[in-house]
């Protein structure tokens, strides 16, 4: 392979890993806000907690593979506490309640990983297994990003065949369109909104941990890499799923191509593609005009 | 007739405090007090979006810190400047920004809107790093001269930050900002907006045009907000990206305005107030203002959703219906 087209292919790659690790977080927002409604501000503060849990466990046991499976759980426990004992409280003051508690939350995480894990970078290695490069048509590139693409494919798969193949699939669905009616069937929606929530912030806390090694874990975390989930999420539509997937990777390969041809604007690339979908549909790509 | 006496009664005091403050206080609460009437002010504004719209916006701080930003940059560059063009220059720019968004903005609401806000915000932040040249990266633009104001070269009056000059001058400028808010408010066009944050769709059908109307209040909001950047900026004498642009110069009006109280003009004066003494005191104790804040959010949506305003105005209902002989109860029965 001529090595222009290895470096627009690698490139290309580089934006499939970032628009994967964006999707693995925005779809937890969008299977949240697509249920309930809500805009889960909280949620990079998730993902980055999951970050530093990952980091806490890999120090104390040095093993990848039981990071990537305690770090979600616990965030997902976390994340299943806060809507039982606090969103679920003010969901009656709409939408503007729901913000300001989950802005709240936002913040106690930011202080709170600040106070215990102090605000330099740390690093985390990146597995031994996982080391080293591989070679694609006489291209190489690095194994853990190729394992990144395969562990978000593999959620995608996972998260679809529950969703379209299972009973709680069927009642989760039916909740997204009318949880009324569903409640009215006898079925314990407030229940299946808590396990939701838990399942969105768990989505997260397995990309928290994927990007560990990626970009070291920092108090920043969440305002990097979350702020471009939440342009995603807007510039998809709410609660669009095929959105949040179509957006992540226009966004990743912006991101990437960007850098490499207009590395002081790529920041800006993304931003004007939200402003301008949104100009012409302030509902976003895939969104629906909601009615009031 | 005798409320409006007492009214000029209460006025008139309030004035005469003002104006003997720094005769009274040390540098130490005249400082105190003029961070407080900047974030007063920076907080009514965004009320009038918050309160008055029901449109969050989660990066306010784009117009603090384009005010702030503005004056700087004109007070370093611009050699010569008298200190009120300088502020109008911040006003200015911030106004001006707030025009080119308004068009996107004013068609989008709710969470949509909150979420445009907070990349905006991050966008103003990350240009304030990379440019720079214009803006001095992370140090930001400090050291920058305050002129005094001079009187077609016949005298002028010096205008040092901490002097009781620059005092007197802050106060009238945020005092007049919160008077013109307030009458804005009462005219029949900011009585349009309430009705569009209550019912959108029938005020579009009396033929108000809602995105035209609610580019105007969101224009003068931005205008507002860069009043307040501008002054800090002066009073300060140093802007920096964490300070002007940075989330928690977004999060502290939204704070303000929940803890005082949206439904009411005053809350989020009130809720400055009570948030910095509150600050003041949490910061012996640590030094993550984080942690303060997002308590704060916590508590106070969760006990006391409409404010310290709201909370009066219940205890009052309360203390009015037990003396009506609960007539609500008899109602209901």
């Amino acid at each position: 392979m001529d090595p222009i087209t290895a470096m627009y292919l690698s490139q290309g790659l580089h934006g499939l890993t970032y628009g994967m690790i964006l999707f693995l977080i925005a779809s937890g927002l969008t299977i949240i806000f697509g249920m309930m409604g809500i805009l889960n501000l909280a949620h990079a503060s998730f993902f980055m907690l999951a970050a530093y849990f990952s980091y806490e466990v890999l120090r104390i046991t040095s093993s990848f593979w039981i990071a990537l499976l305690v770090a979600p759980l616990l965030v997902g426990i976390l994340g299943t506490l806060v809507e039982r004992y606090l969103l679920r409280k003010i969901h009656a003051h709409g939408h503007l309640g729901e913000l300001i508690l989950t802005t709240g939350i936002m913040m106690l995480i930011l202080g709170g990983v600040m106070e215990i894990w102090g605000t330099s970078s740390l690093p985390v290695p990146v597995p031994d297994s996982l080391r080293g490069v591989v070679s694609i048509a006489g291209m190489y590139y690095p194994t853990y990003r190729l394992f990144i693409i395969g562990i978000a494919m593999l959620v995608i798969v996972l998260m679809i065949s529950v969703l379209y193949g299972t009973r709680i699939g069927k009642i989760v669905r039916a909740a997204v369109s009318d949880s009324e009616m569903v409640n009215a069937l006898g079925i314990n929606v407030p229940l299946v909104f808590m396990f939701v929530f838990g399942f969105g912030t768990w989505l997260a806390g397995i990309a928290g941990v994927v990007v560990a090694p990626l970009l070291t874990v920092f108090p920043g975390l969440a305002d990097q890499i979350g702020m471009d989930a939440f342009m995603v999420v807007v510039t998809g539509g709410f609660g669009s799923m095929v959105g949040a997937f179509v957006v992540s990777l226009i966004f990743g390969l912006l991101n990437s191509y960007g850098i490499q041809f207009v590395s002081t604007l790529a920041p800006l690339l993304m931003v004007s593609f939200m402003a301008l979908v949104l100009a012409v549909r302030p509902q976003g790509l895939f969104g629906v005009i909601e009615d009031e | 007739m005798n409320k409006k006496k007492t009214h000029i009664i209460i006025w008139l005091l309030l004035i005469a405090v003002l104006l003997m403050l720094p005769k009274w206080a040390d540098l130490y609460y005249t400082s105190f007090f003029l961070t407080f009437a900047v974030f007063a002010v920076y907080a009514v504004s965004l009320n009038m979006l918050l309160g008055y719209t029901g449109l969050l916006s989660f990066g306010h701080a784009t117009y603090f810190g384009m005010g702030g930003y503005g004056t700087a940059l004109a007070l370093k560059n611009i050699s010569g400047l008298s200190l009120l063009p300088a502020i109008g220059i911040g006003v200015l720019s911030a106004s001006v920004l707030a025009i080119v968004v308004s068009p996107i903005v004013a068609r989008v609401r709710g969470a949509a809107f909150a979420m445009i806000h907070l990349a905006l915000g991050m966008f103003m932040y990350t240009m304030s790093l990379k440019l720079r040249r214009y803006t001095g990266g992370e140090d930001g633009l400090g050291n920058f001269p305050t002129p005094g104001i001079e009187f077609f070269g016949l005298f002028s009056i010096s205008m040092e930050p901490s002097s009781t000059n620059f005092y007197y001058l802050a106060v009238t400028i945020l005092g007049v900002s919160v008077l013109l808010m307030w009458f804005f408010t009462k005219t029949p066009f900011g009585q349009v907006q309430i009705a569009i944050r209550d019912n959108q769709k029938r005020i579009a059908y009396l033929g108000y045009r809602i995105p035209h109307s609610r580019s105007i209040i969101y224009i003068t909001a931005g205008l507002f907000a860069g009043v307040a950047g501008s002054i800090y900026a002066v009073f300060h004498n140093l802007v920096s990206a964490d300070g002007q642009f940075g989330i928690l110069a977004s999060f502290t009006p939204i704070l303000a305005s929940m803890l005082g109280g949206i439904g009411s003009f005053f809350g989020p004066i009130l809720g400055t107030g009570v948030f910095m003494i509150v600050e003041e005191i949490a910061l012996e104790y640590t030094s993550r203002i984080e942690i303060v804040v997002g308590a704060l959010l916590v508590f106070v949506i969760m006990f006391m959703p409409y404010g310290i305003m709201g909370f009066i105005y219940m205890l009052r209902m309360k203390w009015a219906s037990r003396r009506t002989g609960d007539l609500s109860k008899e109602a209901a029965a």
